[in-house]
């Protein structure tokens, strides 16, 4: 539960899900991909979403990624204060190299700049104590 | 099933902006307000529907796991047979076919069809967070509200984006869907904005979440709605003019292309537009009046181009091309839609096209009654799935008699 309104919100971790928190705090990005059909899983699931088996060992995707689309969002829809000191958010829908497609904040990219197609590389954020989120930045 | 089952009443409550003064009506008085108007255009009683079915879409606030048969008890209901939409702005539409299906299927002979919200009135648990706690239980939801996305909306402008890039749609191609919307509006005293407004007002509009624009969305209210559907004989003898079930298609998760990579711009109603087209022997030529699920003005589009009233990436030239008007070529949205009717909550708003349906079928539209109008399309799209696009696509075709055989 988060206690304060003025941050973003935090994700919930489980045992789950706890195995992509734990990659993020050490820079890795990592995504279920299934053992069978070899179909990258994301956000997590409880069986393939392809093939339904339910061995998905979690595997190192990235760091590159691609925008499939994107939007910049100019006002806080949700109640989140914390957001508010960052617009305008670029957010991009990012296909992750060897991985599946996930939403992405995109940061040190002028909104003028995103594109489809932009090529970005993925950084870890600290958002909180010991949560850290992926975000994506234009690969150099 | 095509021409089975039938709706015989409908009932719209005045909706609600709550604005300091109004009454703030509770979901279960908006229900009962709802489902009093359909009983009276049915020309039926509440004591027709103990040992019926009863059927309501879970609304926003309703953090029960017994939803449907609490509102039996509120309404003092006892029917046989109950069920619970769960599927957003598709709830409606889905629960026409599964009424229909067990009146077919002869266990019982009518349905009481309900749902009801009050977006505007019910406090969000705690800030920031959507307002049912439901919502949040998806374990998708860790990996979308913390990464960025502040609601459906940066949601839905993403896959408008890649929509738009595609097929070169432009702003003002989308304008006129949301201009005509408005024209309707003004013709239906109850739409909640009546203000006629155009192209140059839509793109002055303020940018929300490029490309959607605050001209794009949908205005929430509060408001109820209701709507009866029973077997083809007993529709026969309490209806002067049957809205016939003649045709439906229904999926939910759809994908089109690699699940992990799938395009974004192909909705289901790829499949479950030709699905109840087949099933009324009809093509979209045939459609006198389309009331498609309109929560932005670019889902409206895609579905032109999905039913095939135009070809893939078309739609833009297509409503450039073609008067959307009720008088028009093809009647769009004759109610307002949600875009300029208001919307009784994500979960709520699929019953309007069916009741929009229903009215001009009856010919009840008054100013804005489409000109023998018989067959009507109307859908239901519940809800936007993590990156990618909606969620369930429902697809009902309704028909007046003649055209039920
Ligand atoms: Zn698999």
């Amino acid at each position: 539960m988060n206690d304060t309104a003025t941050e973003t919100p935090k994700p919930e971790i489980t045992d789950q899900t706890r195995p992509f928190w734990e990659a993020a705090r050490e820079g890795r990005l990592v995504m279920q991909k299934c053992a069978a059909c070899g179909t990258v899983n994301f956000p997590p699931k409880p069986w393939c979403i392809d093939c339904g088996c339910r061995d998905l060992p979690w595997t190192t995707v990235g760091p590159g990624g691609t925008v499939y689309s994107w939007t910049i969002s100019r006002s806080v829809a949700m109640n989140w204060p914390g957001w508010t000191g960052q617009l305008p958010v670029v957010m991009a829908l990012v296909d992750v190299d060897g991985g599946a497609r996930t939403y992405a904040q995109v940061i040190d990219c002028a909104p003028e700049d995103i594109r489809t197609g932009l090529r970005l590389v993925v950084t870890m954020v600290p958002v909180g104590e010991d949560v850290f989120i992926p975000k994506f930045r234009p690969a150099a | 099933m095509k021409g089975r089952t039938a709706i015989v009443g409908v009932g719209r409550t005045p909706y609600s902006r709550a604005r300091p003064g109004e009454r703030r009506h509770t979901i279960d008085e908006l229900i009962a307000w709802a489902a009093d108007l359909a009983l009276d255009h049915a020309g039926m009683s509440k004591t027709d529907f103990d040992g019926q079915g009863l059927a309501v879409a879970h609304a926003e606030a309703a953090h029960t796991v017994n939803w449907a048969a609490a509102t039996a008890e509120n309404l003092g209901l006892s029917p046989k047979a109950l069920l619970r939409g769960d599927q957003g702005g598709a709830s409606a539409a889905a629960l026409l076919i599964r009424a229909s299906a067990m009146i077919e299927a002869g266990i019982v002979d009518r349905f009481l069809v309900v749902g009801a919200d009050t977006p505007l009135s019910i406090p969000s648990v705690a800030p920031g967070l959507p307002l049912s706690p439901e919502r949040t239980r998806g374990v998708y939801w860790d990996f979308q509200g913390p990464f960025g996305i502040m609601g459906a909306t940066a949601q839905f402008a993403l896959a408008q984006r890649r929509y738009m890039e595609d097929c070169g749609i432009t702003a003002r191609q989308l304008a006129r869907i949301a201009v005509t919307t408005r024209d309707h509006a003004v013709l239906n005293p109850a739409a909640i904005y009546r203000k006629p407004y155009t192209t140059e007002d839509y793109l002055a509009s303020r940018m929300l979440s490029d490309p959607i624009r605050l001209f794009d969305c949908v205005p929430m209210v509060n408001g109820g709605l209701a709507y009866i559907v029973t077997s083809a004989e007993t529709a026969r003898s309490v209806a002067a003019r049957p809205a016939y079930l003649l045709g439906h298609g229904e999926v939910t998760n759809f994908y089109a292309g690699p699940r992990s990579h799938p395009d974004i711009t192909r909705t289901g109603f790829l499949q479950t537009g030709p699905e109840a087209f087949a099933m009324a022997g009809i093509g979209p030529r045939d459609v006198d009046v389309f009331l498609p699920y309109d929560d932005y003005p670019f889902v409206v589009m895609l579905q032109l181009e999905h039913y095939g009233f135009c070809g893939p990436g078309a739609g833009g030239h297509f409503v450039e091309t073609t008067d959307l008007s009720f008088a028009g070529d093809l009647p769009l949205s004759t109610d307002g839609g949600q875009l300029s009717g208001g919307q009784p909550g994500g979960a709520i708003g699929g019953f309007m096209p069916l009741v929009e349906a229903v009215t001009q079928i009856r010919g009840e539209a008054e100013a804005r009654q489409v000109r023998g109008a018989e067959i009507a399309l109307a859908s239901g799209f519940g809800g936007i799935s993590y990156a990618r696009n909606a969620r369930s696509c429902v697809s009902i075709v309704l028909g007046a008699e003649g055209r039920s055989q």
